[in-house]
């Protein structure tokens, strides 16, 4: 691993960190939506990247978002088991890939990017409203909230990835 | 062993998720009540229903050992039951002695009530009547006393053979004499005319000892029963005398609700008068 992508991977998890935590968690769109955008970090780590350091960067994210946020404890275990579970999830999309540190992104293939997309937002949101409720109590609101905000972070993330990639086309 | 080690280091990775997962989920249950708290009530569900089930099995196992028990027990009593018919026979042969146990059980009751229901009430002013649909033709009389499932409510006035006027608590012209629950001094129970709730309880002896809350029922009367309750103390008023103290009564009976009374009939009632009239 060289120096610079791990510099870049830091700024980017202090960027989404920042951004969740001031600007998106102030979000509620109908009082239901909520974007949770960090796990965009996880989505862009490169295909072959160590699993220790997948698992780790999550629960670190989570715990990071969980300090700011109050909740110890909530994001962290969501964040974690969708870091454990990502490298089965991207041999879903991906095929067995020759190239080491492919990063997914909208630009090399946009419908498996999509779909691993969907699949981690899904499964981060699902995980995170049913640990915060703990109860099958209020399923249908729960439901509600899990798709309304999936479809939000999912809109969003593509958004940023395809505005992030142009940026980087056009600087370099 | 080598075995062992080789999976623990195939695996590790997902080894170190699940102590990630572990002490995510200990600082969820440690540091947020919510989930805690139900955390705590849905292990108490499940624990609770393997109690239940456990004791339903229980239970079951336990039946025909119970059904034995009370099988036995019924034919205990039911020898029980025959030895006492026959006594009862037996007793039933010889009149005299059967009549010294079955006494009159049920004696004359000297009270009767009539049901009535309100048709008009006129709390306008500081004279209030009740009207009721009850009268002369169904026995009604002029002072007899009205009650209502709370309390006192008042005292027959006047009568016409379908209706009568009754005159409650809460007019200034009512006088009842009453008393505290746990004493024998009697007080007199009128109203000033500025509370429908309130009356009060005067000529009370200054050493009567009393509690807000404290029942006032009604004592020596010729028109009610002893202790039917009239209210309840609030407090004392200051008075100028001496020698009695008058306390607030909150009136058992709301005035503004009540609907079905019962107007009641003392048997006795003639008599006693007679006879209190015949003294010079």
């Amino acid at each position: 691993m060289k120096a610079i992508p791990l510099f870049k991977e830091i700024l980017w998890f202090v960027i989404l960190v920042l951004l969740q935590v001031l600007l998106f968690n102030r979000i509620t769109v109908f009082g239901v939506a909520v974007p949770i955008l960090y796990i965009y970090f996880l989505i862009k780590l490169p295909y072959g990247r160590n699993r220790f350091y997948v698992i780790i960067s999550g629960f670190l994210m989570g715990l990071v978002i969980d300090a700011f946020l109050n909740t110890p404890g909530m994001n962290a275990a969501a964040t974690t088991i969708v870091a454990a579970l990502r490298s089965i999830i991207l041999n879903l999309f991906y095929p067995k890939n020759e190239y080491e540190n492919l990063i997914p992104g909208i630009h090399t293939s946009a419908a498996a990017f999509i779909k691993f997309t969907v699949t981690m937002v899904l499964l981060h949101q699902t995980l995170l409203f049913f640990i915060e409720a703990f109860t099958f109590f209020n399923f249908t609101s729960t439901m509600i909230r899990i798709g309304s905000s999936s479809l939000l972070t999912i809109v969003l993330i593509l958004a940023l990835d395809s505005l992030v990639i142009r940026r980087e086309k056009t600087s370099g | 062993m080598r075995n062992l080690l080789t999976f623990i280091i195939r695996n590790s990775s997902w080894l170190v998720a699940i102590v990630l997962i572990v002490f995510s989920f200990h600082l969820l249950f440690s540091y947020n009540s919510y989930q805690r708290s139900v955390y705590l009530s849905s292990a108490n569900n499940v624990t609770g229903w393997f109690y239940e089930t456990s004791n339903k099995a229980t239970t079951f196992i336990h039946l025909s050992k119970n059904n034995k028990l009370l099988l036995e027990r019924n034919a205990q009593l039911e020898s029980e039951l025959y030895s006492l018919k026959t006594h009862l026979q037996d007793m039933q042969m010889d009149t005299l002695t059967t009549n010294a146990f079955l006494s009159d059980s049920i004696p004359v009751s000297q009270f009767s009530f009539i049901p009535a229901e309100v048709t008009n009430v006129s709390f306008s002013g500081p004279n209030n009547f009740i009207t009721v649909n009850k009268g002369s033709l169904h026995g009604v009389k002029p002072d007899m006393g009205v009650v209502s499932q709370n309390g006192v409510v008042g005292v027959v006035l006047t009568v016409s053979p379908k209706f009568s006027v009754i005159i409650p608590i809460i007019n200034p012209k009512f006088r009842l004499s009453g008393k505290l629950k746990n004493s024998n001094n009697t007080g007199s129970i009128s109203w000033d005319g500025k509370d429908l709730n309130v009356a009060q309880i005067g000529e009370l002896p200054k050493h009567e000892v009393f509690q807000p809350g404290d029942t006032v029922l009604t004592s020596f009367s010729r028109i009610f029963p002893k202790d039917i309750v009239i209210g309840y103390v609030i407090g004392q008023i200051p008075s100028k005398d001496d020698n009695f103290n008058t306390l607030n009564v909150r009136i058992a009976t709301d005035f503004y609700s009540v609907r079905d009374i019962h107007i009641i009939d003392d048997k006795y009632y003639d008599e006693q008068k007679q006879l209190e009239n015949s003294i010079p």
